[in-house]
């Protein structure tokens, strides 16, 4: 009796397992995402859609997005991805889904119609989920993303608290940033906040500076191991910490803040600068909407470069390869960036559009943080990057600069060990 | 004199006791109070009023949690999972922890040393081979997935807390039972589970606290909104880039609120179990 039992057990778990029949196209999509902000509006805009062409598109929402990606991974591997969705992780991780045919190319759809859809996006943002040719992920050239918003990181100056100390104009050199700041600081006013607890932003920060003192092929070379981190200019870049720690432009405990409490300090009005991406304008509105602040972009040190601020696709959608209703899904996300559901995405959750038309409809600041797409870049879309380890080293000395542990030469030695080590490892 | 040293002495004693337990009490309770306070707040004033009680007391947060966060429907899904989980747990742990301490079959300690062995599998580590299984038996995005999933979760923890009671119960009651005709099911039903009654309140306790928790397996196994637990509706105030702070600490009180209920029914039975000596695990 036990026997049969566990063997009739066996046959159902079998059959169950081996029941699933292959999709067939359907009058619906479905689309995972993990943007709690923009839950309400996509929603909207699936009635909307539905309205216009019969489409039912179900939205379904997964946040935080840590569980999100655990979920997209899982439903990856059990091949149950919906029909439209996001990774949420670095470009190599996008390369295997790519790669395990888990992700369509959009490349005919963009370049349909004279490259209508491609050429209304930012290029920028579209850059982020484009493989060139002979790229090192072993990519097929191709787009494999639709940008539904864009962000940039940049200067963020309190206009009240500015006047306060009595100047008129915002800093356009570094070095009247740093006179400025001096000025806020004799009237008692914190000069500059950022959440440089978190390596990212600092690098962010780090990077614009290095692009302006040595232009990016140095900096590549550099990755290469072709230019040392002893170099006088990245000395320089190192430099910058140490000055904006000697005049006092930095607030106490900035290399241990996270980004969501320094733009609190921001918001509350305990700083006059801070270093921020475009997503604060959304964050600021709900924690003070009476801030009177601008945007400029990081004030250059040198004039042998421009200086280069990180931009890139905020948010991105990509389409399953495997679905039986990929050209649905396509089509859905093309009416999606176009300019009147971006120009109503842009309004409701004051992020950047990735579609450049729908600028006219974006409130004046955020018109002010699309103005630095012209000068941005990401290491998204660089040739190469450096090794994560050094990197790390990289920001983790800056923030020793900061607390005054170190000095930028000091620095400067302890990357470039760990770039040799990489390098001997041959990870270069 | 000598009397006066003592009760002096009894005095400081008792004093730094009580000072050193009520800081203790603070730093519990003090979390709490602020959840509260901030839930009385509104978004303009919850980083600038320094006050310890608000200056305007906002009692809309509350309202605005319930219908945005759709706390009515997320409400009872919690209350089904927690109930049919540690129902489920409480019951399968038990039977599990009294054949491994009282049945004699071959493999029993290996199996046993299994169950203690997932205990130190992090959930998150399951979650690809748990997603792929639930798939292949068509059982996401099910109520009855999820709280299997669940039960699963709880069982080994309270699998080695019933056994250790019933390890413990004096094979003369058993005896006895057995002779006054009673089968292995009416001993445990009869005898082994009045007598792990702590374990059982220990057990629902941590089982329905991390049930009513619960939010990641939750995403993983769920998509319809309709079937999410309540941690879902608070999610809602938490955008990636900004949260609604007054409006998620009143969905946070609120969804406090039957968890501490559970908490003080169940708080006499380990009490009662410790003064009698009967909390063995």
């Amino acid at each position: 009796m036990r026997k049969f039992l566990t063997l009739c057990s066996c046959l159902i778990f079998l059959a169950l397992a081996g029941c699933s029949q292959p999709p067939e196209p359907s009058n619906k999509l479905l689309l995972w995402h993990w943007m709690t902000d923009r839950n309400d509006t996509f929603q909207k805009f699936a009635q909307e859609y539905q309205k216009e062409t019969g489409k039912e598109v179900t939205i379904q929402l997964f946040a935080p997005s840590d569980s999100y990606s655990q979920k997209i991974i899982a439903a990856a591997q059990a091949n149950v991805l919906p029909d439209i969705y996001g990774i949420l992780d670095k470009k190599s991780i996008v390369a295997d889904f790519i790669k395990a045919d888990l992700v369509a190319d959009l490349t005919k759809d963009m370049e349909a119609d004279g490259g209508k859809w491609e050429n209304s996006l930012f290029d920028k943002a579209l850059a982020d989920r484009r493989f060139d040719a002979g790229n090192t992920y072993g990519v097929a050239p191709g787009i494999y993303g639709v940008p539904i918003d864009v962000t940039n990181e940049q200067i963020l100056y309190n206009k009240k608290l500015l006047a306060k100390a009595g100047i008129k104009a915002p800093p356009q050199t570094f070095d009247e940033f740093v006179k400025d700041a001096q000025a806020l600081k004799r009237v008692g006013i914190t000069p500059f906040v950022s959440g440089w607890g978190e390596l990212w932003l600092l690098d962010c920060f780090a990077s614009n500076y290095a692009f302006n003192i040595m232009g990016e092929e140095k900096i590549f070379d550099t990755y290469r191991g072709k230019v040392k981190y002893t170099d006088p200019d990245w000395i320089k870049v190192f430099s910058i910490f140490a000055e904006l720690r000697d005049k006092g432009v930095l607030m106490d405990g900035i290399v241990t803040k996270g980004n969501k409490y320094a733009e609190q300090d921001f918001a509350l009005e305990r700083a006059a600068f801070t270093f921020n991406g475009s997503w604060c304008v959304n964050v600021y509105h709900d924690m003070n909407p009476d801030l009177d602040y601008a945007v400029i972009p990081p004030p250059p040190i040198s004039t042998a470069y421009p200086l280069k601020i990180w931009g890139s696709a905020g948010s991105t959608f990509v389409v399953n390869a495997s679905s039986p209703n990929k050209n649905s899904a396509i089509a859905f996300l093309k009416w999606l960036t176009a300019k009147e559901q971006q120009v109503a995405l842009a309004r409701e959750t004051n992020n950047l559009p990735s579609n450049k038309e729908a600028l006219a409809g974006v409130s004046p600041i955020l018109e002010e943080f699309a103005k630095g797409m012209d000068q941005s870049t990401h290491p998204n879309i660089w040739p190469l990057n450096e090794d994560p380890s050094v990197s790390e080293a990289f920001d983790k000395g800056i923030q020793d600069i900061i607390i005054g542990e170190k000095t930028p030469e000091q620095v400067a030695e302890e990357v470039q060990k760990a770039k040799d080590l990489q390098m001997a490892k041959g990870n270069h | 004199m000598r009397t006066n040293k003592y009760v002096l002495w009894g005095m400081t004693k008792s004093t730094l006791i009580h000072v050193f337990l009520m800081s203790v009490a603070m730093t519990c309770l003090f979390p709490i109070f602020w959840m509260i306070r901030c839930a009385f707040m509104t978004n303009d004033t919850v980083f600038v009023d320094k006050a310890l009680i608000p200056h305007h007391l906002n009692f809309g947060n509350f309202a605005t949690a319930w219908t945005q966060g759709n706390f009515a429907v997320y409400f009872l899904n919690s209350v089904i999972y927690t109930v049919c989980v540690v129902g489920g747990i409480v019951l399968i742990s038990s039977l599990a922890a009294y054949s491994f301490s009282r049945l004699k079959f071959p493999g029993k300690n290996i199996i046993f040393y299994l169950f203690v062995a997932a205990m130190m599998i992090p959930l998150p580590g399951s979650f690809v081979a748990l997603f792929v299984l639930m798939t292949k038996l068509h059982l996401v995005n099910t109520r009855f997935g999820y709280i299997l999933c669940m039960i699963n979760v709880g069982l080994s923890m309270s699998i080695l807390l019933f056994k250790t009671f019933f390890d413990k119960m004096p094979p003369e009651l058993e005896d006895a039972a057995r002779i006054d005709g009673c089968t292995k099911l009416g001993i445990w039903w009869n005898m082994a589970m009045p007598f792990a009654r702590p374990a059982i309140a220990v057990i629902v306790i941590f089982n329905s606290l991390n049930v009513w928790n619960e939010y990641i397996l939750a995403t993983l196994l769920l998509e319809d909104s309709k079937l999410m637990p309540l941690q879902r509706g608070l999610v809602v105030f938490q955008g990636a880039n900004s949260t609604d702070y007054p409006v998620l600490m009143a969905g946070l009180t609120m969804a406090a609120i039957p968890i501490i209920v559970v908490y003080l029914a169940m708080q006499k039975h380990i009490v009662k179990g410790l003064s009698s000596g009967e909390v063995l695990g």
